[in-house]
């Protein structure tokens, strides 16, 4: 990329400057280059960058942060984009610092079960980089075919098999971070769990980019399960489906993973690129996964098929082979992005609740789609309560966007009261700071806000997210006009 | 269309639904094709020129960001603009990946007829451009006697001339290696069927097929169609060549002209009107066959028409996988590896058909090489437009490959070409060979030991079908 496109094209110092750094190829400041950045995942709020820089290591990182901080620049940290609340969108002009060119796979210790990756490496690409020795990384965020493992530890991404094995936090082990004055700081370098004093490593993984820029990852990997074994069930009512859930947990099977989709959702991933062939007039279906030792999977297997005769399933199987297991499984990972087969914008919401509260809420919902009059679809990992209500909309239409906003925070409401939170894997961002006070009081935001602070003294990294705006939490909700 | 023509389009309601559209002519990107598309990103990992500038505007959720910003005033049709519209390599392959089904492709085509009336090329890529897309490809006679002079070029001393001055020398690097792998010249199936109507299957015909034989195909490549309709006969298949079938217009829509693409489209929609079944040899014109009535959005009547052509387009692998096929009792005792097309594999759906042709060819030893279906770079005639993303897509596919194939067979002339350039480039083994020749090779094996052609048992064709 050229720096100056016309020959008297005057080039603002900072982009020169940081040019300097990255070099001049690294550097994106033209309008037209920097608008596919004006948002990630989450599109209702638009922002234009100063510049996109590319920098293609640790140093060339700390360089442009130390810059940043001396000039008093806003920057944020960014990876594939796909994150679902807004967390990398320059809602302050920021300069973005871009990590998806470091993105290597430096070490892979079997022995250890430890691998160590850049910020840019791509989830999926490290369980495909070590399963022909039998071992993958456990954490599946359903972007995982193209979303960082940087951008996984910002978000403390949780996925589909995170009901057994955990979110991202369980798997990491140490870090490389820039903080927001430029030091390199390394924590747990060695990869030892549990190191004393303070879990530093716990405070960083899902700070949400406000902390420091992550520029090495060391991650815990597994041993392939010796065996597997994927269930699909149909349910004609979605009580009926809720009910099965909550069984199957309390007759003493952890499964590796406990998915529920409803009807409008099977409308979407029907018409999106991986249908299935699901009955479009059930009210909800199970994706239930176990496995673990060979022995013991098919008792596991009888367990889960009984507790759904006992509510009435209409139609039960279990995936015949690897290649029926993967079509599921592409049906339900590509989900969020189906949506835009029915609808031109959706928002996807991600309350926790208690799975026991599971019917109630979903109760709840319909009414909040009833009041708005939009279509909310459900996807969600059932087996830890973990709810994605995907609320769709038209932002063409005038009114709407706001209107899908509203039904988004009532959803999230009727999380929090039924004892749930506001996030479970999709991070606060930009998309959920407000409804951080149905669940912390304001000293405990001003507590956390404290920490941030210890990092983050200038604020200038990644500002204006994860937390209300104290003095002006009513306008927040405005819908930020698109550049 | 004269340039006052033009000039009293753009002063007419630029778009439908939306006045601050900076499209001002007609046949713009479809608001509907852009509305599908979420901005999930989860195409981000299949596009080439992502993965090799890790910027986003050349992505496809990026590309489809900035084309739908035109729409919205937010950007113009400029040099900027073009920059990513152009670099898209048109492979597809987000289109696989995509949830939504969001036809990017389509849009970045679209978007590209916006640029090249608002941008006509300039100067020398202005003559080139034109020399080649409306000078030769379309014309059955120019083109022929373009092989003519490459087969001169290469029988009479002239190459090796050339070779040994170092003339090459001043050509740029890209055209020299293109030089360097180009395939001999053979007779085209155009002049050797001149006089012949119909050529007749072997033994008891089961179906007429039409076959579409392309125009660069017909001269760089003729062998291959001739091979086709071997194969083709070989299973009961009488074939027709139709006198009045063009070049299929993909390069042209490619590049932005769409009016040309048109022109093109309707003569062979005419040219094919009685055939049953058009049979095509490779991807990229049967994928441009196969959306034809893309081309006619805004024109009921050709779109109908369209419709009912495309339907009857067929990839040669697909044709022969689905109406069964004779396993030819021949070995062919070789190492081979399969590459997807693009327009095959993205374009068309047709990723198990020909592999199941290679392994049903006795002696082959097959195996599948990791990312078979990424782009080889080729792309119609981006090697030549953008050589340097082209190169650097390229060097990641021949990584791919695996080290002791002696053979990598694919379906699409262009990709052949690229391929060769890679192989060579890399000095790597493999010879590049279209699936279909193989076939051939093995039939034509089997006639020397006297196997009978054109009888399929019932079983074996159930075993195909199967």
């Amino acid at each position: 990329m050229l720096l100056a496109r016309k020959k008297k094209e005057k080039i603002d110092p900072d982009i020169l400057a940081l040019s300097k750094i990255v070099g001049a190829k690294s550097i994106l400041h033209h309008k037209e280059d920097l608008l596919s950045y004006d948002c990630d995942g989450f599109t209702i709020h638009k922002a234009m960058p100063k510049a996109v820089i590319f920098p293609k290591n640790t140093e060339e990182v700390a360089a442009a942060v130390k810059y940043c901080a001396d000039h008093t620049i806003p920057f944020l940290a960014r990876g594939a984009g796909t994150g679902l609340s807004g967390g990398a969108i320059p809602l302050n002009n920021e300069v973005i610092i871009s990590l998806v060119k470091i993105k290597n796979l430096l070490s892979v210790d079997y022995e250890n079960r430890k691998a160590v990756v850049q910020p840019g490496f791509v989830n999926l690409k490290l369980t495909n980089s070590i399963s022909h020795k039998g071992y993958y990384y456990a954490p599946d965020p359903s972007s995982q075919y193209v979303c960082t493992i940087g951008g996984n530890v910002a978000e403390n991404a949780g996925g589909a098999h995170c009901l057994k094995y955990g979110v991202t936090t369980n798997h990491i082990l140490g870090l490389e971070v820039v903080l927001p004055d430029g030091e390199v700081i390394e924590i747990s370098p060695n990869g030892v769990l549990d190191t004393p004093g303070y879990d530093v490593l716990g405070i960083l993984t899902g700070s949400e980019g406000t902390l420091g820029i992550v520029t090495k990852i060391i991650v815990r990997i597994l041993k392939n399960p010796e065996s597997k074994k994927t269930v699909l069930a149909y349910f004609n009512r979605v009580e009926d489906g809720s009910q099965a859930v909550s069984d199957i947990i309390s007759a003493g099977i952890i499964p590796a993973a406990l998915e529920m989709m409803d009807q409008t959702a099977i409308e979407g991933v029907e018409a999106g690129a991986f249908p299935v062939g699901h009955p479009p007039d059930i009210e909800a279906l199970l994706l239930i996964e176990v496995d673990g030792v060979a022995e013991g999977i098919a008792e596991q297997i009888e367990q889960i098929l009984s507790v759904c005769e006992n509510h009435h399933v209409r139609d039960v199987k279990v995936a015949r082979d690897e290649e029926e297991r993967g079509r599921w499984w592409a049906n339900r990972k590509t989900g969020f992005g189906a949506m835009g087969a029915i609808s031109p914008d959706y928002l996807v919401q991600d309350g926790v609740i208690p799975r026991s509260k599971l019917p109630e809420v979903l109760e709840e919902i319909r009414a909040i789609n009833k009041k708005y009059n939009l279509r909310i679809a459900n996807i969600f990992h059932a087996g830890d309560g973990n709810l994605h209500p995907l609320i769709l909309f038209d932002s063409r239409i005038e009114g709407e966007t706001e209107k899908a906003l509203l039904a988004g925070t009532a959803c999230l409401k009727a999380c929090a009261d039924a004892g749930g939170s506001i996030t479970g894997e999709h991070g606060v961002g930009i998309e959920k700071k407000e409804e951080m006070r149905f669940i912390f009081s304001d000293d405990e935001l001003e507590a956390q806000t404290a920490i941030r602070d210890v990092f983050n003294p200038d604020n200038l990294l990644n500002q204006g997210k994860l937390f209300p705006t104290p003095s002006k939490c009513m306008d927040i909700k405005k819908v930020v006009k698109p550049i | 269309m004269s340039l006052k023509e033009k000039e009293l389009l753009k002063n007419s309601p630029p778009c439908s639904s939306n006045s601050l559209s900076n499209y001002l002519w007609e046949d713009h990107p479809d608001e509907e094709k852009w509305a599908d598309c979420v901005h999930c990103g989860m195409c981000l990992e299949s596009c080439p020129t992502y993965l090799e500038t890790g910027q986003e505007q050349h992505s496809p959720r990026g590309r489809v960001h900035l084309i739908k910003s035109v729409a919205e005033g937010k950007l113009e049709v400029n040099e900027q603009f073009m920059d990513p519209v152009f670099q898209c390599l048109d492979c597809r392959a987000c289109t696989t990946a995509c949830p939504a089904d969001v036809d990017v492709g389509g849009l970045i085509e679209e978007a590209r007829g916006q640029v090249r009336q608002a941008m006509p090329l300039k100067g020398v890529k202005r003559v080139v451009s034109s020399f080649f897309l409306k000078g030769i490809f379309p014309h059955q006679s120019r083109l022929q006697a373009a092989g003519g002079l490459l087969k001169f070029y290469q029988k009479s001393g002239l190459q090796k001339a050339v070779r040994s001055t170092g003339v090459l020398r001043m050509m740029p690097n890209h055209l020299v290696e293109m030089e360097s792998i180009m395939p001999e010249i053979h007779r085209s199936t155009h002049q050797r069927y001149k006089n012949v109507d119909v050529i007749p299957a072997k033994g008891t015909p089961k179906a007429q097929v039409a076959m579409l034989k392309g125009c660069i195909m017909d001269v760089m490549f003729s062998d291959i169609n001739q091979s086709t309709i071997n194969v083709l006969i070989h299973n009961g298949n009488d074939v027709v060549l139709p006198k009045n079938q063009t070049c299929c217009g993909a390069l042209h829509i490619h590049a932005g002209d769409r009016e040309t693409g048109k022109k093109l489209a309707k003569q062979n929609i005419e040219a094919f009107q009685d055939a049953q079944k058009v049979v095509v040899n490779a991807a990229g014109c049967g994928c441009a066959l196969k959306e034809y009535p893309e081309l006619f959005r805004h024109d009921p009547e050709w779109k109908a028409r369209a419709e009912a052509f495309s339907k009857k387009v067929e990839d040669i692998s697909k044709y022969l996988y689905d109406t069964g096929y004779e396993k030819p009792q021949s070995a062919i005792n070789k190492r081979i590896t399969y590459h997807d097309a693009c327009h095959l594999a993205h374009g068309q759906g047709v990723r198990h058909e020909p592999r199941q042709l290679l392994k049903d060819i006795p002696g082959v030893d097959y195996v599948e090489q990791p990312n078979a279906d990424t782009c080889c770079g080729s792309a119609g005639i981006y090697n030549i437009t953008n050589p340097e993303m082209a190169s650097a897509v390229l060097e990641r596919k021949m990584e791919n490959i695996p080290n002791d194939v002696e053979m990598i067979s694919m379906g699409n002339p262009g990709c052949m070409l690229q391929m060769a350039i890679g192989v060579q480039k890399y000095g790597r083994g493999g010879k590049i060979v279209h699936t279909v020749q193989l076939l051939d090779w093995a039939y034509q094996a089997d006639a020397k030991k006297g196997v009978k052609a054109g009888v399929i048992s019932e079983k074996e064709e159930r075993e195909n079908r199967s």
